[in-house]
């Protein structure tokens, strides 16, 4: 659970984006996730290679 | 061979066989990657192989012959993990050692202050790398360089797309569990794919 003004480090902001993967995040969750999205170009280049990740295994499945 | 030996009365005059024999050394890799055993790997490959002598007829060519037998062994390969996780019923996942287990790695992936001891580096063109066949040996070998477990949930969730309560209920193990289990190898993947492939000295040796 995320509090209302809670500010992520990118442990929790990594956790974050892979809990994306499996479920919606809420409101809390979201808005902190984009402040420190934000101002951490880590945090984003490793949401997108989770991206990737995802992108890699739908083209490893179907060839 | 083997295989031919084992489909009696198959026609083994069609050309195809020969090739799709010619695939069983990709394919068993393939199967080793998923069940990190030679002998459920060949049995894997064996049933598989069985099977596309049996449907060749159904084999139309859209595919390479390749992927259609990857498809067929992938079905194989989620048969014997079922059965494997239902022998190991009784050999329940600790939860709260799993997330002992986690927190403990993450104090490896990130600092006092939970700052990425390696921080992730922007990666050049990965779509261009799902081009490369080389790539694809690299991605295998970080799939298989995963603990069992993930390399399973991690192969269900995001290559079958299988929903996330399935494999829950499949592996025996809780919703949040699953999630740990996902994330720490979506890290330990991407890790693994930056050392290997996106590297800069990987990057300069291609």
């Amino acid at each position: 659970m995320i509090a209302e003004d809670e500010d992520l480090n990118c442990r929790k902001a990594s956790g974050l984006l892979s809990l994306a993967c499996e479920r919606p995040l809420d409101a809390n969750e979201l808005r902190a996730l984009k402040v420190h999205l934000d101002e951490c170009l880590m945090c984003t280049n490793f949401e997108e290679q989770l991206r990737f990740l995802h992108r890699c295994a739908e083209v490893f499945r179907t060839g | 061979m083997l295989l031919f030996a084992a489909m009696p009365r198959a026609p083994t005059t069609d050309p195809r066989f020969a090739e799709i024999e010619s695939h069983r050394g990709y394919l068993v890799r393939y199967a080793l990657s998923q069940l990190r055993d030679e002998q459920l790997a060949e049995e894997a490959v064996q049933e598989a192989l069985l099977a596309a002598l049996e449907g060749i007829g159904k084999f139309d060519g859209r595919s390479t012959l390749r992927t259609w037998l990857t498809s067929i062994l992938r079905f194989k390969v989620i048969d014997i993990q079922r059965r494997l996780v239902s022998e190991r019923a009784n050999v329940a996942i600790d939860d709260e050692r799993l997330v002992e287990d986690h927190e403990a790695w993450l104090d490896e992936m990130f600092d006092e202050t939970g700052h990425w001891r390696s921080p992730p580096q922007a990666w050049n063109d990965p779509e261009a790398a799902l081009e490369q066949r080389r790539f694809w040996q690299a991605f295998e070998m970080c799939l298989a360089g995963l603990p069992a477990t993930a390399s399973r949930v991690f192969f269900k969730r995001e290559v079958l797309g299988e929903d996330t309560p399935v494999i829950c209920r499949d592996e025996g193990i809780t919703s949040s569990n699953c999630w740990v289990i996902l994330h720490r190898a979506r890290i330990a993947l991407r890790m693994c794919l930056e050392r290997s492939w996106f590297g800069s000295q990987a990057a300069h040796d291609r």
